[in-house]
């Protein structure tokens, strides 16, 4: 069995994954980023997107917000918003919020409305790719 | 000595406030469940974002305008903002009280601090002292219902007025649940970030002793740009979650004095009633006795 490293991946509402992870790709904020045991310790802003771990050889996804990861030594802890494996997503509303989303970015009301819509268009984004993968599987 | 009907309408007032007291405490509890819920639910990543932060700075010596170190300002020209979690309505107790007290002995008289409000109490109070400080009006939310949007609003704005020079110190006052019974008011700050921040964050103890020094990827500013927002919001977050666990705590015990203090008066109103009757009733058993020997002597 490969070495694994202990992760910690908290959201806002609750623990979302507490233990051992052999490999974990974050999106962080210039594209994916990978971590396995023995990383150097390392500070990383999470962008909204799909996460992936492994354990045991078997891959699990979520799609999660913004927020932080801190690589030490012996552990790795993602702090974001909200993390949702593919089952718990609702696909209807996260296709909502991508249309209402891209709708204000056409608005362009202003540079802080526009930033607001990116954000969610990016969280619905996650959320589509990471709920659909399930489906065609 | 008061009339019976007198001591009769007060027992009846009395009563009608008990029967609402009594509503507001069962209120107040269910309420305090749900609450308690999300509390235990969004604790694991509150006390972890303290003590993460804390684990990142005590690794971090580079300059950036989020940490404290580098500029100094004199005392009387630092600009302070406070985010200020009350509850939006009152009997509740010293809740709102304790919460406004704190605030206010930090405020110096010269209006150079800003205040953001998140529940109706706060506010109200305030808005009567213009001169203690300035007011962000925009920025006034209820504290019922805590949701990160509003943490994610309040959180964008002060970064961005830290980010400006327009404020130089955030701070977010709101009350803690201690235990499951007790609750304190509390300060922390939020910028500048200093290793200093969380005195009550559980530190990891292993990796506290082991030096080494935290790399950012791609580069600190691009990190800190990212997570600075994200920390300050997830900490609002979880600091109005707290508080509003802490009110409806707060109310329920408030409502439950309330209710019991009315039940005692009740009970002491309903003595002095007896006595009083029983008085008018022996008063006018003497009148009938005496009468009727008047009658008999003649």
């Amino acid at each position: 069995m490969a070495r694994t490293f202990r992760l910690e991946l908290l959201a806002t509402d609750r623990v979302f994954y507490n233990g051992p992870c052999e490999l974990l790709v974050i999106p962080a904020i210039d594209g994916e980023y990978g971590v396995m045991a023995g990383h150097e310790p390392v500070v990383l802003a999470l962008k909204a997107g799909e996460l992936r771990y492994t354990i045991d050889g078997k891959t699990e996804e979520a799609a999660v917000g913004d927020g932080l990861v801190e690589v030490t030594g012996e552990r790795v802890t993602v702090l974001t918003d909200f993390a949702e494996r593919a089952d718990e997503i609702d696909l209807i509303r996260a296709q909502a919020a991508k249309a209402r989303a891209e709708e204000r970015i056409k608005a362009r009301k202003d540079a802080a409305s526009v930033a607001h819509a990116q954000a969610a268009l990016s969280r619905a984004i996650a959320r589509i790719r990471v709920s659909s993968r399930v489906v065609n599987k | 000595m008061e009339s019976m009907r007198e001591i009769r309408n007060r027992m009846i007032s009395v009563r009608k406030t008990m029967k609402i007291t009594n509503a507001m405490y069962l209120m107040a509890s269910s309420e305090m469940k749900k609450a308690r819920k999300r509390l235990a639910a969004s604790e694991p990543y509150f006390f972890k974002l303290q003590s993460t932060i804390n684990d990142i700075l005590n690794h971090t010596h580079i300059q950036n305008i989020y940490f404290a170190n580098g500029k100094t300002i004199p005392e009387e020209e630092i600009k302070r903002g406070y985010i200020v979690i009350t509850s939006d309505r009152g009997l509740a107790g010293a809740y709102n009280h304790n919460v406004i007290k704190l605030c206010e002995e930090r405020l110096r008289k010269n209006s150079l601090d800003k205040l953001y409000f998140i529940g109706q109490s706060g506010y109200n109070h305030f808005k009567r002292k213009p001169d203690l400080a300035e007011i962000e009006k925009e920025h006034n939310y209820a504290a019922v219902k805590p949701n990160l949007y509003r943490a994610r609003s309040i959180a964008e704005s002060v970064v961005d007025e830290y980010r400006r020079g327009n404020l130089n110190e955030i701070y977010v006052v709101y009350t803690k649940m201690k235990s499951a019974l007790l609750a304190e008011a509390e300060m922390i700050k939020l910028l500048p970030m200093s290793a200093d921040m969380f005195p009550g964050a559980d530190l990891t103890s292993s990796e506290q002793s082991s030096e080494y020094e935290e790399l950012y990827e791609p580069s600190p500013r691009a990190v800190l740009d990212n997570i600075v927002p994200n920390y300050v919001k997830g900490l609002i977050y979880g600091a109005m979650i707290e508080a509003y666990a802490s009110e409806q705590n707060a109310r329920m015990t408030a409502m439950d004095n309330a209710t019991k203090n009315a039940g005692e008066l009740v009970e002491k109103l309903s003595l002095l009633y007896n006595r009083i009757r029983q008085a008018a009733i022996t008063t006018e058993l003497a009148e009938v006795i005496g009468g009727a020997n008047a009658l008999e002597e003649q």
